[in-house]
């Protein structure tokens, strides 16, 4: 394939590449808190709530090839212990996510040990079931005394009792206002750390040794096995790091409503589903696909959530969705969802990995450690486009 | 002795709704080694069908064949537009394809018919939920002083009486012996001459069917359909089919009566600890355990694997 541009990697065109897209990531960063409205400021940190649950589960399913369907339940337990930690016993809610953390990698591990023995279509039961029962048993009543039974929590978020600092450079404030009870940009640089924090810890375990096991596992078990793989362990690792970080944006919805009910969305098993739909469509299996897939998830159900009125619908695709009495939204993502497995089942990025390289191809370093000019046999570049998998 | 016999009771007609739907389960992942996430929501989608026809004066009886042959068409045509060609690809591409199917399905009856419970006063004209049995509250059989209501009576036999027919079809007929050989092995069920395609075809519009089927008598014993109907149902069911074995259609009834049986025993010998609440859990203890001491199941073949 021909492409229009060819760019080595670690050349200065390569370095300027990633300046360029850097600067465009922090730009948007930056401008959503100082200047964007509190509804557009709202839509980012329930996406960045999203895509952090998303890579967790990413990781397991992308890269490991494990099912859960029960990542719900890990949202859940994250959700409830900063619940229960802040509003019973009144703790700063940014002690709660490593609580949250750890409790989640225990149960996760836990979850893991019949995970060894079962696999594919059985474990996607098992976890299934996992995800359903999750809501009924913290509506238990021997629970109730802890989780506050169907009625859920309150006063489980951030109490602004005391005057914050804000960060000014000549009058400018970089990060948004983050002064009162209400103030959006301090939420949204909760989530987005925390999306960071996944981020980084996805990427540190997919590209070290860990992560090779993890993809070996998921493309042949028994190779896997075979060549020195831990199965037990990496799987066990796996399903515990998942859980731990889903965990995560767990605390942050909490923290983000004030309180935390059984029935809320992300804490039944339509979370699970969620995730695994945006996961999908975004791209299993790489780095950016949870990001991209979140991106544009709560973009469309932001769009078409008032579609269930038909005047709110644009008039040139309103007849085709006039007739329905709820909003869109998930419709349009279960046939995307179906559709792509058709055309792209590595989803949104697999897409952009089969095409990008007739507009540009990035030609990665050569491997090894050699200095590249004393090599005895002077072999040519490989041809082979960069790419996360 | 009353109360257990009323558990009992109440277990075994709530079970042979499981019964049912893990029946479906059963049939198609004997047929294509699939198991299908949106069983269960092809029921609702039927369920819904049955009620609006209801909605429309036409008698149960009538309403209930149309839903079924709607659920058959609905099984035919989604293993021939989306599952046959996806299967190519890869298991995985399968799972998340009966994914999208149930979130597809779910938010289809809700555009559709809203996501109220229905019927209710202010947009239904019936007042209950069609069902096929005698229903009112002096309709019941009373034995060694327990009561077993008709409509709950009634759904044991249906399901008993179904199961009698099924078996005879797959043991009695040419179209069964298809279907055995389709499931124990496609390539030299191809090579004696059976369309195996289209034996595929019949074993998901079957599955679909009978799920419609069990659909329709939960919703009656619920006497209201919702959205969220069919969640429970799946899970009960698909932990029946673990229980009798994954690839037996008789493990499927036994394990369909027992999860019933023993969900309302828990529930009702242990409203402390089990409850309404923890119900499910029972569901999910049963699925851990079973693949865990015997995945084949009570009545399935254990499976070789070969490397």
């Amino acid at each position: 394939m021909k492409s229009l541009v060819t760019i080595h990697e670690g050349r200065a065109a390569n370095w300027a590449l990633r300046l360029v897209a850097g600067a465009a990531v922090i730009g948007v960063m930056l401008w959503v808190p100082t200047h964007g409205s509190n509804p557009l400021i709202d839509q980012f940190t329930n996406a960045f709530v999203l895509m952090a649950a998303a890579m967790s589960l990413n990781l397991l399913l992308g890269y490991t090839g494990q099912i859960s369907l029960g990542h719900n339940a890990f949202f859940g337990i994250g959700a409830y212990a900063t619940g229960i930690i802040v509003s019973r016993w009144g703790w700063s809610p940014l002690v709660t996510f490593p609580i949250a953390f750890i409790v989640a990698f225990v149960i996760g591990v836990l979850v893991s040990l019949p995970a060894l023995r079962i696999k594919g279509i059985y474990l996607a039961l098992v976890t299934l079931a996992l995800g359903l029962v999750f809501p009924q048993f913290i509506k238990w009543r021997k629970l109730t005394w802890l989780t506050g039974g169907p009625r859920g929590l309150d006063n489980a978020g951030f109490n602004f009792s005391k005057k914050r600092r804000t960060y000014e450079i000549f009058g400018w404030n970089p990060f948004g206002d983050m002064r009162g009870q209400g103030a959006k940009p301090f939420y949204f640089w909760i989530a987005a750390g925390v999306v960071v924090i996944t981020y980084l810890v996805c990427r540190g375990v997919v590209k070290s040794r860990s992560g090779r096991s993890l993809i070996a596992i998921r493309d042949n078990e028994t190779a896997a096995a075979v060549m020195g793989v831990n199965l037990a362990g990496t799987k066990a690792m796996a399903f515990g790091i998942s859980a731990g970080l889903c965990a995560l944006p767990g605390c942050v919805s909490t923290i983000l409503t004030n309180n935390v009910v059984p029935d809320s969305t992300f804490l039944s098993i339509a979370g699970s589903i969620t995730f695994l739909i945006v996961m999908v469509i975004g791209g299993a299996g790489s780095l950016w696909g949870p990001i991209i897939g979140s991106g544009l998830y709560v973009f469309i159900t932001q769009k078409t959530g008032d579609w269930s009125d038909e005047k709110n619908i644009p008039a040139i695709i309103r007849p085709f969705f006039s007739w329905a009495k709820t909003s869109p939204g998930t419709g349009i993502f279960a046939v995307t969802l179906i559709a792509l497995m058709f055309v792209a089942p590595r989803g949104i990025v697999g897409v952009w990995h089969q095409h990008s390289p007739r507009l540009m191809r990035i030609v990665p370093r050569r491997a090894g450690t050699g200095t590249g000019t004393g090599t005895l046999v002077d072999t040519p570049v490989d041809d082979t486009v960069a790419g996360e998998l | 002795m009353e109360r257990f016999l009323q558990y009992l009771f109440d277990g075994l007609s709530i079970g042979s709704v499981y019964a049912l739907l893990a029946l479906g389960l059963v049939i198609i992942y004997r047929g294509t080694g699939h198991l299908n996430f949106a069983q269960g929501e092809m029921a609702l989608f039927c369920t819904y069908v049955v009620y609006q026809l209801g909605e429309w004066g036409i008698p149960i009886g009538f309403a209930l064949v149309i839903g079924v042959a709607v659920g058959f068409a609905l099984g035919a045509v989604v293993e021939v537009t989306l599952v046959r060609p996806i299967s190519k690809k890869s298991p995985f591409a399968v799972f998340i394809v009966t994914i999208g199917l149930f979130q597809g399905l779910n938010w289809l009856d809700g555009a559709i018919w809203g996501d109220q419970i229905l019927p209710n006063s202010a947009v239904s004209k019936q007042a209950n939920f069609p069902t096929l049995f005698p229903s009112k509250d002096t309709d019941f059989v009373t034995i060694l002083g327990a009561a077993w209501r008709l409509k709950y009576l009634g759904v044991l036999v249906l399901v008993l009486v179904l199961t009698a027919v099924l078996f005879f079809v797959f043991n009695k007929t040419k179209l069964g012996l298809a279907m055995r050989a389709v499931a124990s092995n496609p390539e030299s069920a191809k090579l004696v001459g059976i369309r195996t395609n289209r034996v595929l075809m019949f074993s998901w519009g079957l599955a679909a069917a009978i799920g419609a089927l069990g659909g329709v008598v939960f919703a009656g014993i619920n006497n209201s359909v919702n959205l969220g109907l069919m969640f429970t149902v799946f899970i009960y069911s698909s932990a029946a089919a673990t229980l009798g074995g994954f690839d037996s259609p008789g493990g499927a009834v036994i394990g369909g009566l027992a999860i019933g049986v023993i969900e309302n025993m828990g529930a009702g010998y242990f409203p402390e600890w089990i409850g309404q609440e923890l119900k499910l859990g029972v569901a999910l203890f049963v699925i851990v355990v079973v693949l865990l001491v015997k995945p084949s199941g009570l009545f399935g073949t254990a499976k070789v694997e070969r490397v």
